[in-house]
């Protein structure tokens, strides 16, 4: 059925009916807007900030001056008072005496405030009042004289911000022209013939003979020492004690920013209360994952590495192979368990979250042990051989969604939380396809 | 008068193919009348249903176009023709599941679009409510 110009959408997740085409000039239209917005605070930065810089440094002329007084500029700001130093200079040109209160080219164009009334005072600390100095004026107007040149860090960091808008709204605009009035389908043949381009660039380092199944190079990339392949754990407990030592770490870092804070407003007898109070929350959190990270390097340290080693990768679908266990630590070991899993696992959009669901689809206990112990120097070790069905679904990963097998060894044991550690497998389809029955 | 339609079939006999196969067919514009066909889109693609959010790739495109033959109407039949990949099979899982298909899009006159599809599955991947578990 023809289907005309529809305004009116309907949406689940990422699926929407109606006008793509309005769709697409509102999403040109927004990217467009931030563009601009990034452009004109660009030019007004350089104009601002960047010009006047580059003139007192380039173009104003040096010439004596003598220093006639000198004070603390202050102006209420949105976080309370703002300070700047300020100096009274004397100086004559073409016989006309100037005496203007300046400092540097912010100063002269009513800027150069900060909240650290601290830093004016260091400032104006090392000048002496009836001193003579150099002071550089502006050439097209003597009347404008600073008596500090220089770039300030802060000018470039600013650009960050107009650059961001730039680029963000640029790149969504080249998309918008891009894909303006294509089909869905006819996207997808643009982005498949991209990535061709970019494996060739890749000296076609990528598979291509087998699409959307995940390469095996990282998993047959070490051999074992009793069969072919050692399997990496997928969620490594070095990889995850490093990333949670690092967010407990960014953490407390920055409650201990509000605490230095909090603690120095105590100090100049006008306490914060409210401040405090977050800062104190926030630090028990901080302190909770910290413990955390210290039980988890207790509880890895404690039980040991597992290994895992496989007789073949990537495995196929009816395929059989030999699977070995080591378990070292030192550990009396209630059970302990090996299986063979399928999982699918999804992402999807809710609202403004991204959610994963992930269903297990497969599972084949391979091994079970129970009451055993590990010595230190004389792992506990098995071996078992495992049967793929041969009607089984490959690996597979595109953008949201993924089939993953994997080998799962879990354990309990005596003074110790139980674990799981995951190894990934990659299936490949078999070489002719699934036999027909 | 019928509505405008698509319809899509393949030489072989059965749904079923295997990767590596050739896979081939025709579609057909009906009650759409010729002069008013501005574009056909003829793709062979896959695409993720169930859970998460749509994951979709083309294996095969042709495009034809009024503006790409000079102005001349576009014929209302047409063939087309790929090898198959040998991944990702067709896969009916529990929160996913993976579909093939030829998908015909027929861009009218007055911004509208008509849309044929004809599913098929590539290889024989067990559902996975049928797989064993132990």
């Amino acid at each position: 059925m023809a289907r005309s110009f529809r305004v009116y959408q309907k949406k689940r997740g990422n699926r929407r009916t109606g006008s793509k085409k309005l769709g697409s000039a509102g999403e040109g239209l927004f990217f467009a807007l931030v563009l601009l917005v990034g452009f004109v605070g660009l030019v007004v930065l350089i104009a601002t900030l960047v010009i006047p810089e580059w003139r007192a440094n380039y173009q104003f002329i040096r010439h004596p001056c003598t220093v006639r007084d000198l004070r603390i500029g202050q102006k209420e700001g949105d976080d309370g008072n703002l300070s700047r130093p300020e100096v009274q200079i004397e100086y004559e040109l073409g016989g006309k005496t100037y005496r203007v209160w300046t400092y540097d080219v912010h100063t002269v164009r009513g800027g150069g405030y900060s909240a650290r009334e601290d830093e004016a005072k260091t400032v104006l600390d090392g000048i002496l009042v009836g001193r003579d100095y150099y002071c550089y004026y502006d050439p097209a107007d003597p009347g404008v004289a600073v008596l500090v040149r220089g770039s300030d860090g802060w000018v470039w960091l600013s650009f960050l911000i107009p650059v961001s808008f730039m680029l963000i709204g640029g790149g969504g605009l080249v998309h918008a022209i891009l894909t303006w009035g294509k089909s869905t389908e006819r996207r997808a043949n643009l982005a498949r013939r991209a990535s061709r381009l970019g494996r060739i660039a890749t000296n076609g380092k990528a598979r291509t003979d087998f699409p959307y199944v995940p390469a095996p190079d990282r998993i047959a990339d070490s051999p074992g020492t009793r069969l072919a392949f050692r399997l990496p754990v997928v969620d490594s407990s070095v990889g995850f004690l490093l990333g949670w030592l690092a967010a407990s770490l960014l953490w407390n870092a920055v409650v201990a920013v509000f605490a230095l804070v909090a603690v120095s407003r105590f100090v100049s007898g006008n306490p914060d209360w409210l401040l405090a109070s977050f800062t104190l929350a926030f630090a028990l959190v901080g302190i909770g994952l910290f413990v955390y990270f210290l039980r988890r390097v207790v509880v890895t340290m404690g039980i040991g590495p597992t290994l895992v080693e496989v007789s073949d990768q990537p495995l196929s679908p009816g395929g059989r192979y030999e699977v070995f266990l080591s378990q070292t630590g030192r550990l009396r070991v209630n059970w302990l368990e090996m299986f063979l899993v399928c999982e699918e696992e999804t992402t999807f959009r809710h609202g403004t979250d991204a959610r994963t669901e992930t269903r297990r689809v497969y599972q084949n206990r391979m091994l079970r042990e129970e009451a055993f112990e590990v010595e230190a120097g004389a792992p506990f070790e098995a071996a078992c051989d495992v049967a793929l069905p041969p009607g089984a679904m490959h690996s597979f990963k595109s953008l949201h969604n993924e089939v993953a097998w994997r080998i799962l060894v879990r354990g309990s044991a005596a003074g110790w939380p139980d674990f799981e550690r995951s190894f990934p497998l990659i299936v490949y389809p078999r070489p002719n396809g699934p036999q027909r029955p | 008068m019928s509505e405008p339609r698509v319809t899509i079939r393949f030489d072989r006999n059965g749904r079923t193919y295997r990767p590596g196969e050739r896979l081939s067919g025709a579609y057909r514009l009906e009650s759409i009348p010729r002069d008013e066909v501005k574009t056909v889109e003829v793709s062979v693609l896959w695409h993720t249903d169930g859970k998460g959010d749509e994951d979709l790739a083309v294996h095969d495109f042709w495009r034809r176009s009024v503006e790409d033959d000079a102005g001349g109407p576009i014929q209302i039949a047409g063939r087309f023709e790929t090898v198959l990949p040998n991944s990702p099979m067709s896969y009916e899982g529990a929160i996913l599941k993976i579909r093939w298909c030829v998908r015909v899009r027929v861009f009218l006159t007055r911004d509208r679009e008509v849309v044929g599809e004809t599913r098929f599955r590539l290889g024989e991947v067990a559902a996975a409510a049928k797989a064993r578990t132990t």
